[in-house]
């Protein structure tokens, strides 16, 4: 039979591979039992002396090497060898390096010496060895560190940094990292657990003096030491479970693990927060898994295949968030993302197998965490709002689907967040009680950082809350009102303002109320507060115009609110809109800037606003003349709009608004106090005059310089330059009142000049704008405050005009028609006279043509005698003209110049009515259209004749109290009868055609 | 000897330990003197051992004494030195057994840490009397302690300390016994299975003894009188069955082993197994033809099988199983994947047909034929199986009544043999016929990693 055999040059290789070991361990069996015994009493066996802790070091290398029992107590004799180093080279850093340094060198050849023992061995068996020499080397570096931790040159435990770069730089330490890393290197592919472990239990023993080794190792194997850190504590937490833990887990025996879980990953997270991050939150999916459509080719090992760890996976991580804020920032961002149905629909299964009590420690845990979280508290509610909303009635049917309850579990996490948040920010408020006695113990309030970060998102909540959505508003309502009590006024106030601005109609307004109702309990001075916050926004101009209206219109509906629950049972709400009104109307100078504001919408509800807040008991006068202004410009703005956008459509219906308001604001202004009734009176009779203006009253600009009127088309900014003012004919010197006068019709053989482009009206608005106007004075002027003390007799009687009214119209029509002061006297000269004012008395005539409105004005001056006594030169210039035209008109009958025939009219009407003239000569005018234009002079000139001779004073009036008004006693006049003379012969000239009005002329 | 608890109670741990050895020796030493047979060492004795040296929790509210690494050193040394300065063997072996053998208590676990530091360090510094205990030792103690001692030693002289080997190579010269009781410890726990193969140091330790001195394997066998104190389930007397199955087993279980070496490493520092396990297969023939005259000279042939049928017949199933498995992957492999699995039948051929030859297996070929029915196809086997003549090459006609069915009632077998010796070891051993080798089953003594 033949034996296989094919191993011939075994023999060769046998033989040398045993005379190379004899020669590489190089001791007998007697010399080593003599190390040995050497080792153990650390005597020189052969030479009787004492060994040095070097030699003795070597000695137990070679143990090491040679003894394979040996090699627990020679790891054990090395501790002692490190830790020598170690006191060596911190005493030689305290000595600053002096005395000591040889020894600790010394030492650091044989540490080197060691460590190369160490790594060849982990080299060539890291299976065997790998465990044995972790293990060694963190329990040693624990001890080292923890028991030199006091000495004087170690730094502080919570200096990391530099304890690091301390025990990096001496031998020992870092030899013994070195090692450690190595054994984690190659104990990963295999056991990782197992040197995680170790090192866990290692930290907790020696913590926070071992916290630099973690920080050292956990950077050097970032993704390992995390997730086997975390994989570790899941362990340890599910094997301990989670039943003897309160809210905040800081008792019993088994914290320190999840403890030192925490600090170290607290340490590696100021380098790899990321990698933390992803791990946390890979955790946390995978837990959700469900283990079926796990893969196998996950290890058995790791926790992912435990359904019992997968289960315990989401309360550790609530757990480990609990403790570490770091932690819980840095996943809770992203937490919210990952939260998407399926996921919500894994979470709900797997909660559902949780028994209920442990449930509610969740619940609780999940709601201290939420309240607890610095940053993104606002996406968490969002979320939580989003989830726990029903999602329609009709949609959610009889049967609860699997989203119900996911819904449901959202609506009481929300529930009892907000029962949390409640009972903390009341608490916290009886603290801030209690601190008003000792001012010292405010800090103490404590902080809930939540509601310190949702007080940025005030905005956002309130618009959220504003779309009162169901359920969800009353969430968001709720904690607004936590966090208006927890922020303070400022917070409050900042909450009822948003809400002011954003809400759009009465329902989402009267959240507002409810809002101030439930804050009015525990803070004064709210509204006067929001208003003036709103204020301040309007100042930095922080609003856009879509919300300054909406505020405006809700302040204004605010105050409204007031008068139509008069008498209703609502006094929380109408005390609140007199509460706004007041402060509203502390602030009234600011709003009226608004009046002007671009936006036609603004200002708009800005008149709403200001027309119907009421007005401050007092007010300093640049206030009042600053608001009487702008509400003057405000209402020509109007009733230009007015006239632009026409009656039709909800601009249309605005524009009417406007104007009805802003005609209230100026009436109620202008009863406010003399000071503001003159200035409106004035503003209004010059805007209604000003060249912007005239064509609302159908005016038409008037040039009165006489100078071509360049097409504002083409040049819009006006007289810019010099060159082109002096090359215009007499605009450099002002002639005008001095002996010299000049007429500028026109270019010679250009015919007259062009007198206006302006584009005329739609008479119809145009008498819309003046019946306005005239109502709006004629208000004004009735109902002032210079006789307010008196009331009419019947109310259904229109109010008298007032005489001072009417005389602050009179003196400003008299400043803007006339152009300067001389010949201003009341009193009237010869009509010759009028030969030397002829150029003023046809810029008066031309004043009267360009503006139609001054008749109507004129006929309220005249109404409010005496007031058209101040009028004296106008009129006087006007008829100088009006005579001078009839005089020199050749037409057959006065009608043929209908202007004048009408100016003619409406001026002798007025001066009677004003009681220039007694009603014999006042009633001429019925006369005129019937007459020539001489004869009609005949009749002016009488009239001038009467004025002449009867100055126009205001002394001749004397207030008749039967009839509320200033009367003059005609008969106290000189005789009318020689003024009446020439009537009497125009009548019996035409008695024909006058014969039905000469009873108007009998005396 | 119990009256000294009170003075070792306050004692350190260490001198404490040291004085109960000196009063462990002073006491064997009058058990032996006073001449009582069999000398017994009393239970209290046995519970102090296990209180002040092997350190057991006595009680559960004591807390269990430890000794310190460097005390454990001192106390080994202090062991060294006792058993090697105690010159009678008696004494020796029984201070060794009162403290070592196994108990069945819970102090078993650190007795056999104790141990295998013991046994290591003695290996290290070549203390032959513990050796020679612990040779001993193994023969008495179930396999599953000695296969853990086993390993204790292989771990730290072949994987544990580089450079080492050497050391452990010398228990050859220093104590043949311990070497031989450690062959078959190895030999037993190294099935060769998926994780169970011997590192390679260890086979060239073992192949290089066996090659140097064949009959090393069989000393254990030749200095046992076979004096029916086999104990149950301890090792076998030779660690030849476990050798043959290395053999056979091994061009299967290495082809695995190579796939993974060629994936893991270029193979470059790893020298190639097979050479060496042919070696051990021709050094395990060659004991096997050793054996007649062994077995005369002690009478035994053709009535002790030192080769177990019923270990033969696990090695074949085994083996089917291993071709099996072998066959599956073949389906994709190259044409060469024919030669392991022939060469391991070839193997097995060879070694049965030369244990029968040599009355280590004690059976006939028609015994064999069911036992390697369901095995493939092999020329030799196939020989082996029905060769036309039985060769016997001595003059015993070979004994009818080993037949397998006999196996099973071995004292019917055995009673009308005409027994030669005095003594009656054969109907003691036959009390204990054989040991059911559970290959199929899972091993109990896997290490724990």
């Amino acid at each position: 039979m033949s034996v296989v055999f094919d191993g011939s040059p075994l023999k060769a290789t046998q033989s040398s591979q045993s005379h190379t070991a004899q020669t590489q361990t190089g001791l007998s069996s007697q010399e080593l039992s003599q190390e040995i015994k050497s080792f153990i009493s650390g005597v020189d066996a052969a030479q009787g002396r004492k060994l040095s802790v070097r030699e003795h070091a070597r000695c137990a290398v070679r143990l090491l090497r040679s003894v394979p029992a040996c090699r627990e107590v020679v790891l054990e004799h090395l501790r002692g060898v490190y830790n020598e180093h170690v006191s060596a080279f911190l005493h030689s850093l305290e000595t600053d390096g002096s005395s000591s340094s040889g020894g600790s060198s010394n030492l650091e050849d044989i540490i080197q010496e060691v460590h190369g023992v160490l790594s060849e061995f982990i080299g060539l068996n890291p299976r065997a060895w790998a465990p044995l020499v972790s293990a060694w080397a963190v329990d040693l570096l624990g001890q080292l560190s923890s028991k030199h931790a006091e000495r004087r040159v170690a730094p502080h435990a919570s200096s990391l940094n530099e304890l690091l770069q301390l025990w990096m730089s001496c031998a020992a330490t870092r030899s013994l990292m070195e090692a450690y890393s190595q054994c984690l290197a190659a104990m990963l592919a295999w056991c990782p657990d197992a040197c995680v472990d170790a090192l866990l239990d290692t930290s907790v023993k020696h913590s926070p003096h071992f916290d630099w080794v973690v920080a050292h190792i956990g950077s050097a194997f970032p993704g390992t030491i995390i997730s086997r850190v975390l994989a570790c504590g899941l362990k340890d937490y599910c094997s301990h479970g989670a039943k003897d833990q309160g809210l905040l887990g800081d008792k019993g025996s088994r914290v320190p693990k999840i403890g030192s879980v925490v600090g170290i990953l607290g340490h590696l997270a100021a380098h790899h927060s990321e990698s933390i991050r992803k791990e946390l939150l890979r955790m946390f999916q995978e837990s959700l898994t469900p283990s079926a459509t796990l893969s196998s080719a996950s290890s058995s090992a790791s926790w992912e295949s435990s359904p019992q760890l997968r289960r315990a996976a989401v309360p550790f991580l609530l757990q480990l968030a609990a403790m570490s804020p770091n932690l819980f920032g840095a996943v809770s961002a992203e937490l919210v993302e990952l939260l998407r149905p399926p996921v919500l629909l894994q979470l709900q299964a797997l909660l559902q197998g949780l028994p209920r009590e442990e449930l509610d420690n969740l619940l609780g845990l999940a709601v201290h965490l939420i309240s607890q979280s610095p940053s993104g508290g606002a996406r968490v509610l969002r979320f939580l709002a989003d989830t726990a909303t029903p999602a329609s009635v009709i949609i959610s049917g009889p049967t609860p689907s699997p989203h119900e309850g996911v819904r449901e579990g959202c609506d009481r996490l929300l529930q009892t967040l907000l029962l949390h948040l409640h009972k903390l920010v009341f608490n916290r408020s009886d603290g801030a009680e209690v601190s008003l006695l000792n001012p010292s113990s405010s800090q103490t309030q404590r902080v809930i950082p939540f509601l310190e970060e949702l007080r940025s998102h005030v905005g956002q909540l309130c618009a959220e809350t504003l779309r009162l959505e169901r359920k969800r508003h009353l969430w968001l309502h709720q904690l607004l009102c936590l966090l208006s009590v927890y922020g303070g006024p400022s917070v409050a106030t900042e909450t009822l303002c948003q809400l002011l601005t954003q809400a759009r109609n009465p329902e989402e307004l009267a959240l507002a109320w409810q809002l101030h109702t439930t804050l009015s309990s525990c803070m004064v001075g709210l509204i006067p507060a929001a208003v003036a916050h709103c204020v301040a926004q309007i100042h930095t101009h922080t609003l856009g115009p879509r919300q300054l209206r909406q505020l405006l219109l809700n302040l204004a509906a605010a105050i409204q609110s007031r008068d139509e629950e008069k008498g209703g049972a609502a006094g929380a709400q109408s005390s609140m809109a007199v509460q706004v009104g007041s402060a509203v109307s502390g602030h009234l100078h600011d709003f009226c800037s608004l009046l002007l504001h671009g936006d036609t919408a603004v200002s708009h509800a800005a008149v709403r606003l200001l027309s119907c807040s009421p007005l401050p008991r007092t007010s300093p006068p640049a206030h009042l003349l600053l608001l009487s202004r702008a509400a003057v410009t405000h209402f020509f703005l109007v009733l230009r709009r007015r006239g632009e956008t026409g009656n039709v459509g909800r601009d249309g219906g605005q524009a009417a608004e406007s104007v009805s308001c802003s005609v209230l604001l100026l009436s109620r202004l202008a009863a406010y106090s003399p000071l503001t009734l003159k200035a409106i009176l004035q503003q209004l009779v010059e805007g209604a005059l000003h060249r912007g203006n005239a064509h609302l009253f159908g005016g038409q600009i008037a040039d009165m310089s006489g100078a071509p009127i360049s097409s504002p088309s083409v040049s819009p900014d006006l007289g810019a330059s010099l060159l082109d003012i002096n090359c215009r004919f007499g605009t450099t010197v002002n002639f005008s009142g001095s002996i010299w006068s000049v007429f500028h019709g026109g270019v010679i053989g250009k015919g007259l000049k062009v007198r206006t482009d302006a584009q005329l009206l739609d008479p119809s608005v145009v008498t819309q704008n003046i019946q306005t106007l005239l109502a709006v004075i004629v208000q004004c002027c009735s109902s002032s405050g210079l006789n307010a003390s008196r009331s009419p007799s019947d109310p259904d009687d229109p109010l008298p005009i007032n005489a001072e009214a009417a005389k602050v119209v009179a003196v400003t029509l008299v400043e803007n028609v006339c152009p300067d002061v001389a010949n201003g006297e009341l009193s009237w000269p010869p009509e010759e006279h009028a030969r030397t004012t002829v150029e003023r008395d046809i810029h008066i005539r031309r004043c009267f043509e360009a503006h139609p409105v001054l008749f109507p004005l004129l006929q309220v001056v005249a109404a409010g005698r005496p007031a058209l006594c101040y009028c004296s030169a106008a009129l006087r210039g006007l008829l100088a003209t009006l005579l001078a035209h009839w005089e020199a008109s050749r037409e057959a009958a006065a009608t043929d110049s209908p202007w004048h025939l009408q100016a003619s009219c409406l001026l002798v009407c007025c001066m009677g009515e004003g009681q220039l003239l007694p009603p014999v000569l006042a009633n001429v005018h019925e006369a005129f259209h019937l007459l020539t234009p001489f004869e009609v002079r005949l009749l002016l000139l009488a009239v001038w004749e009467y004025v002449r001779g009867n100055a126009p004073l205001p002394q001749k009036f004397a207030f008749s109290s039967e009839k509320g008004l200033f009367c003059r006693d005609f008969s106290r006049d000189g005789d009318v009868a020689r003024y009446v003379a020439p009537i009497h012969s125009v009548l019996h000239k035409n008695i024909d055609r006058l014969g039905h009005l000469c009873w108007r002329f009998q005396l | 000897m119990g009256d000294i608890r009170q003075s070792l109670l306050p004692r350190d741990v260490l001198s404490a330990a040291k004085e109960l050895l000196y009063h462990l020796d002073i006491y064997i030493c009058n058990l032996v003197q006073s001449g009582r047979q069999p000398p017994q060492v009393d239970a209290k004795t046995l519970e102090l051992v296990e209180e002040f040296i092997l350190h057991a929790p006595k009680d559960r509210n004591a807390p269990a004494r430890k000794m310190s690494a460097l005390q454990e050193l001192q106390l080994l040394e202090i062991m060294c030195s006792c058993f090697q300065e105690q010159s009678r063997d008696t004494v020796r072996q029984l201070m060794f057994s009162a403290l070592f053998h196994i108990q069945g208590n819970q102090a078993d676990e650190s007795r056999m840490v104790l141990l295998g530091k013991l046994v290591s360090m003695a290996v290290a510094v070549g203390r032959v009397p513990i050796l020679e205990c612990a040779a001993t030792w193994l023969q008495r103690t179930h396999r599953v302690y000695c296969v853990r001692l086993a390993q204790v030693l292989v771990d730290d002289y072949c994987s544990m300390v580089p450079g080492s080997v050497p050391t452990l190579q010398n228990i050859h010269s220093m104590s043949p016994r311990f070497c031989c009781q450690f062959i078959t410890a190895v030999s037993t726990l190294y099935d060769l299975s998926s994780e169970l193969v011997p590192p390679l140091e260890l086979l060239q330790m073992i192949v290089s003894w066996i090659q140097e001195d064949p009959r090393l394997v069989l000393i254990t066998f030749l200095n046992t009188p076979l004096s029916g104190s086999q104990p149950i389930s301890s090792l076998d007397v030779t660690p030849l069955g476990s050798l043959v199955r290395w053999c056979v087993k091994a061009p299967l279980a290495y082809r695995n082993e190579k796939k993974q070496v060629l994936a893991n490493r270029s193979a470059d520092s790893e020298p190639d197994p097979r050479p060496l396990f042919s070696a051990l297969h021709l050094s395990v023939l060659q004991v096997f033809m050793l054996l007649p005259n062994v077995l005369n000279e002690k009478g035994l042939f053709g009535r002790l099988a030192l080769l177990q049928m019923e270990s033969v017949a696990a090695l074949t199933s085994d083996l089917s199983r291993l071709l099996d498995q072998a066959d599956k992957h073949a389906h994709t492999s190259a044409a060469g994947a024919q030669v392991p699995p022939q060469l391991a039948l070839d193997r097995l051929a060879q070694a049965l047909q030369v244990a029968m030859a040599s009355g280590a297996l004690l059976c006939s070929r028609e015994d064999l034929r069911p036992i390697c029915s369901r095995l493939p196809h092999n020329n030799l086997l196939q020989l082996v199986l029905s060769g036309p003549v039985m060769y016997y090459n001595n003059i015993h006609t070979p004994p009818l009544a080993y037949s397998p069915h006999a196996a099973h009632s071995p004292i019917a077998s055995h009673a009308p043999l005409p027994t030669r010796s005095p003594h009656t070891p054969l109907t003691s051993h036959a009390q204990y016929p054989a040991q059911p080798f559970m290959s199929g089953m899972p091993f109990a003594f896997r290490p724990g990693h």
